[in-house]
């Protein structure tokens, strides 16, 4: 028997059939997705919450508010998408591994602050999915009763709403003009999320799969 | 499908909310009479027209909010937030 420990390794919410593989100490689907509208699993992003002021100095320094998002360039959040996800509630997320840093970062400007606020780290606690795809509209009319039109809801708007009957948070985040929403929930309703994901997306040929090597931590290009 | 709009998110399916029930003013504990305490739990106004009412959106904003609402035809107009 070995003496030394084996790292632990951590499982997102949501499993598929197939082969599994482990990055950065999290065990995903193996499964490849080429087809035109896919379903990644991006359970190992890193999750923060923050609640606060809903118009404050804690606001002014994550840089959005309520319904929108924003990817700050410089500063304690370089590189996390900050997402407004509701009055005074703020979601940010980033790359696998780095919850310490972030958390530090969302810590500090609270400090500065002064207000009263709050940043818990949920990477554990919540399901991620993104889905890509032309007909991504179409799949989630069917379950979500929000107007999906760009004049409603445009690239980098957040709204939290019922889809398939489970509270999510639905980020339009698209990827080189691709419709693509980040949908975020529970841990324990990710499953059944990502299920009826994928039924309600079988008529329009829906394939579950890993990010790209080619896509940042957020599933984004690079 | 009734929607309902609130403050925050706007036009939203009526399935999204929780229904709390008729604003009225909060009797005194401390004085109140055990009819009058009765009376402010029990009894409600429900008239045919408008009406003063709290609703829950738990599926969106998480945010309790003041609305008028017509009861005959589902009409509605802001009204001042009760949270």
């Amino acid at each position: 028997m070995s003496d030394i420990a084996a790292a632990p390794i951590a499982r997102t919410a949501l499993s598929f059939p197939g082969p599994v593989r482990t990055t950065d100490g999290w065990e995903t689907t193996a499964r490849h997705a080429a087809g035109g509208l896919r379903l990644a699993d991006l359970g190992p992003l890193v999750k923060l919450t923050v609640r606060g002021p809903a118009d404050g100095s804690v606001r002014a320094a994550l840089g959005t508010s309520f319904g929108h998002t924003v990817r700050p360039r410089g500063g304690p959040l370089a590189g996390a998408l900050v997402v407004g996800s509701g009055p005074g509630e703020w979601l940010v997320l980033g790359a696998p591994g780095t919850g310490g840093e972030l958390l530090a970062g969302v810590r500090s400007i609270i400090a500065d602050s002064g207000e009263f606020a709050s940043v818990v780290d949920v990477t554990h606690g919540r399901a991620l999915v993104r889905l890509t795809g032309a007909d991504t509209p179409l799949l989630l009319s069917k379950v979500c009763a929000v107007d999906l039109a760009d004049r409603v809801v445009p690239d980098g708007a957040a709204f939290r709403s019922s889809v398939a009957r489970v509270v999510t948070d639905v980020v339009r985040d698209d990827v080189d003009g691709t419709r693509s929403y980040l949908l975020h929930c529970e841990r324990s309703s990710g499953q059944y999320l990502a299920d009826s994901l994928v039924d309600a997306g079988i008529e329009y040929g829906i394939e579950v799969g890993a990010p790209t090597e080619h896509d940042d931590a957020t599933g984004h290009p690079r | 499908m009734m929607l309902l709009t609130c403050p925050n998110c706007g036009a939203r399916n009526v399935s999204e909310f929780r229904y709390v029930g008729e604003a009225k003013s909060r009797p005194d504990p401390e004085t109140a009479t055990p009819e009058q305490w009765r009376r402010y739990l029990y009894f409600h106004r429900n008239p045919a027209g408008w009406i003063k009412e709290t609703w829950y959106h738990g599926s969106g904003c998480r945010r309790y909010f003041g609305i008028e609402r017509n009861t005959v035809d589902n009409a509605q107009r802001p009204a001042g937030v009760t949270s």
